[in-house]
């Protein structure tokens, strides 16, 4: 019978839960949760409007059964120190045993410095606490500025904004939402009612007359919030050489070198076959498909991991989608162009490597389809017109 | 407080209660219906929420967005009852009502 300990309690961790309860464990699992509250879903702390409140109960994580299970026991406390060798997990001044470890500790978010800003006047997001910081301090402002000009930028933007309350978002580079192509994100900007600076950084901040100086001059602002990416948690596992900066390098069932230590989530990085590299992916996709990929280790049936990652981000009235990966230089196709949606498809040496709709799901899904059947040749794509068009002639010529 | 009653894939029948306003997804998840992965959270992004209503439904519910029925028709085997449980708003109305929770989501 194994003992494990799972570190996090995040999207990772509650999906390896559940995969590990639904495929009848043999085991026992104990879940160290930091954040004091049962686990919920990330995503609609940046996707749901600000008119309301987001409760901490109203995007549970585990159904009730599995939080439940006599198989899991919950311990409601930091971890600050584990070791490897001894199967050790230190919480609250505690010392837990298990046979395996997984850090399923995701990722926090950046503070940019700013000189002059108080601590508790540059909010980020990243978890429930934070939405509810932010709740309170968008009550009363009425000219807040997002400093970064990622996808959580432009979501933020458009549930924050409205006919009192005006919206800035700083990007420090020449232009906004540089994950996509330039085709999609100018969609995507022009469609925004958040105003955008571009290659404007923050300099100072003066509380008093709410006054944000920048490389390009002066804002007036009552509300800062900083959406510039996160570093992973990777801390724990760094004394013993198993994790960096950039992590926790896994190999492709979830394990480190350490034969007693996995990771999962957005914590981990490993080679993705799609793309043919080793990254650190942040997303939805990556946190399910590799706890899924370790929960079939842990249930004796492994299978190395092989998911297409995917990604969406909603912003107002449009929704983004993407299925796949690309460079940042990777070259882009608009492939789809119309006033109220938009299809690009992302290439690099003939082959697509990311495709990105705009209010067009049928294209992302037949993309996804098409992903995990192989690679997708950009001349096929070509031939047939649209994704919709080559997964359908691909299915034809199938059966 | 109203109620649905889910039957899952293994044909098991769960009682899940709801207030009105919550999603179907919502009244799925609180009562731990199994079947249903909801890998996107309710986003109307991944097509594995599916459940499949039935004709004591018509007229209860509003249509399907072009973008869920886009997402629709990428689910396992999608009937005409078929929705994402994610799109749905429960009201009275939904009280002791059945639904279907798709055999496959993918």
């Amino acid at each position: 019978m194994t003992a494990l300990a799972v570190i996090g309690a995040g999207q990772a961790a509650c999906t390896l839960i559940a995969e590990l309860l639904r495929g009848d464990f043999q085991g026992t699992i104990q879940v160290f949760n930091a954040e004091g509250i049962d686990p919920y879903q990330r995503p609609p702390l940046s996707k749901t409007s600000f008119d309301q409140t987001v409760s901490e109960t109203a995007h549970p994580l585990l159904p009730p059964q599995y939080k439940a299970d006599p198989r899991v026991t919950w311990v409601a406390s930091e971890v600050t120190a584990i070791d490897p060798d001894q199967g050790r997990v230190t919480a609250n001044g505690t010392n837990f045993f298990a046979d395996h470890l997984v850090l399923a500790t995701g990722t926090r978010a950046t503070r940019p410095t700013i000189a002059g800003v108080p601590e508790n006047a540059l909010h980020t997001l990243r978890t429930h606490a934070d939405r509810l910081q932010l709740e309170q301090a968008l009550a009363h402002a009425s000219t807040p500025v997002i400093i970064g000009a990622g996808f959580m930028a432009f979501e933020l933007a458009a549930v924050i904004a409205s006919d009192t309350r005006h919206v800035q978002i700083l990007a420090r580079g020449p232009r906004a939402l540089p994950q996509v192509s330039a085709e999609s994100a100018a969609y995507l900007v022009a469609r925004s009612q958040a105003k955008l600076h571009t290659n404007c950084h923050a300099v100072r901040y003066d509380p008093h007359t709410q006054t944000l100086t920048t490389n390009q001059g002066e804002l007036e602002t009552d509300c800062l919030i900083a959406t510039v990416g996160s570093r992973p948690n990777s801390e724990l596992l760094e004394p013993f050489g198993l994790a960096d900066a950039d992590g926790v390098a896994v190999d492709a069932w979830m394990q480190t070198p350490h034969p007693r230590v996995s990771a999962i989530g957005e914590v981990c990085r490993h080679l993705h076959p799609s793309v043919g590299q080793s990254l650190r992916v942040e997303s939805i996709s990556e946190a399910n498909d590799t706890a899924t990929t370790l929960a079939k280790r842990l249930l004796g049936q492994p299978v190395p991991f092989q998911a297409v990652p995917w990604f969406w981000s909603d912003q107002g009235h449009e929704k983004l989608q993407i299925a796949g990966l690309a460079a940042r230089d990777d070259a882009a196709l608009l492939n789809l162009d119309a006033p109220d949606r938009q299809v690009v498809i992302r290439h690099r040496a003939g082959q697509v490597t990311a495709v990105e709709a705009i209010n067009t799901a049928t294209e992302f899904m037949a993309a996804r389809r098409l992903f995990e059947q192989g690679p997708i040749a950009l001349n096929e794509v070509h031939a047939a017109g649209s994704m919709m068009a080559l997964l359908q002639s691909s299915r034809s010529s199938r059966s | 407080m109203p109620h649905l009653v889910f039957i899952d894939p293994n044909d098991a029948e769960v009682n899940a209660p709801y207030s009105p306003g919550d999603t179907l997804l919502h009244a799925a998840q609180q009562a731990g219906v199994d079947g249903i992965l909801a890998e996107c959270g309710g986003g109307c992004s991944c097509a594995t929420c599916h459940v499949i209503l039935n004709p004591a439904w018509d007229n209860q519910v509003q249509s399907p967005s072009p973008q869920e029925a886009d997402m629709l028709t990428f689910a396992v085997d999608p009937t005409p009852y078929s929705r994402l449980a994610c799109q749905v708003i429960l009201s009275d109305a939904h009280d002791g009502l059945h639904v279907h929770v798709a055999k496959r989501q993918y």
